[in-house]
């Protein structure tokens, strides 16, 4: 008696775990998206938030500069080259800045913890007749060392990684 | 004692292009500014020194190793705004944070101020840049003038040079949220 209840049990056990399993690893897929051989950076929009120009230039700039150096896109287009019309798997990177928080480089430097710069940014990726692919919100900041606009590099730094790991052929994920 | 009289006129001749160039010279002085690209400008590092000059049409920035050209006509926006940073900066300030008892940390309360000036504009695909540049104090509002009056657009309003000590907390304000 008391060995088929073990054998029940056993068999219980290894029924839950063969179930778990696939569900365990549809959790840890990425998402499914289409890689892209080019992608399209628009300016970052600020409507809800008054985010300054400079950081606003400054976000898509490194937003570029960072898109480039990670490399995997044969092209990184701005916003507005005629030329990214003509391409067929295009991506493009739509942002908006969903909270800024201007701290200071001098309270930074003089206490450490406080003055922290943050930029929060809701990125969403889409094809190219608009249909999201793909959408996450990622954040910015910089807390001791640089400057304000410093934020701006670190936020540059995620998107470019996440483009990457998503939409480049040969990316590893 | 009399001076002969090709002396005086060769003398004559001098004071003349003295008077004539003198205006053109500091025009020339007044449209180059000694400024940093903080980041935008193809081809020119982040954090580079320079000057940036506007004549015939074009906003030049050239430092030692490069140069920049954009035209006037192709800006979309000039926006001028301020900002501060430590007295001591660069590699030697990043290192006297690490002063023993808080120097460092004194140090940081002493800080100059800038003026910035941000630019956005299109290049021959139609491709949107920007580009920012931080200068002395009260250097960007006449650059913005210059600007303007060489054919770039701007969406916040020209400061009146007239207003005087307000000038400086008007372009402070037109960055303000």
């Amino acid at each position: 008696m008391k060995t088929s209840i073990q054998v029940f049990g056993a068999c219980l056990l290894v029924l839950t775990i063969s179930l778990a399993t696939p569900k365990w690893r549809v959790q840890a897929t990425p998402p499914l998206v289409s890689k892209a051989s080019a992608i399209q950076v628009l300016m970052i929009q600020s409507d809800e938030i008054k985010l300054p120009v400079e950081f606003q230039i400054s976000l898509y700039e490194h937003l570029i500069q960072q898109l480039e150096k990670k490399g995997g896109f044969q092209h990184v287009y701005r916003d507005g080259d005629k030329n990214a019309a003509g391409v067929p798997d295009l991506v493009v990177l739509h942002s908006t800045v969903r909270g800024f928080k201007k701290g200071s480089e001098m309270a930074r430097q003089v206490t450490t913890v406080t003055g922290e710069t943050s930029i929060d940014v809701h990125c969403q990726f889409t094809d190219k007749d608009g249909k999201s692919v793909l959408e996450r919100d990622l954040n910015g900041k910089v807390m001791f060392f640089g400057g304000n606009l410093r934020a701006t590099f670190d936020f540059a730094k995620k998107a470019a990684k996440l483009a990457h790991d998503n939409f480049v052929a040969n990316s590893g994920s | 004692m009399r001076w002969p009289s090709w002396k005086v006129s060769i003398g004559f001749l001098l004071l003349l292009f003295g008077a004539l160039a003198a205006p053109s010279l500091a025009q020339q002085a007044a449209d180059r500014v000694n400024v940093v690209h903080v980041v935008g400008l193809r081809g020119v590092k982040e954090n580079a020194k320079g000057t940036l000059a506007i004549e015939n049409g074009n906003l030049r920035f050239v430092d030692s190793r490069a140069k920049a050209v954009v035209a006037t006509a192709a800006i979309e926006d000039v926006v001028t705004g301020n900002d501060s940073q430590r007295m001591i900066h660069g590699s030697f300030g990043t290192l006297t944070m690490f002063a023993p008892y808080g120097g460092g940390r004194f140090l940081s309360l002493f800080r100059s101020k800038l003026d910035t000036l941000t630019i956005q504009y299109r290049d021959s695909d139609g491709g949107l840049h920007g580009a920012i540049f931080t200068m002395a104090v009260g250097k960007a509002e006449p650059l913005k003038k210059l600007l303007v009056a060489q054919g770039a657009r701007t969406s916040a309003p020209l400061q009146d040079s007239s207003s005087g000590s307000n000038r400086k907390t008007d372009a402070a304000r037109e960055q303000k949220p």
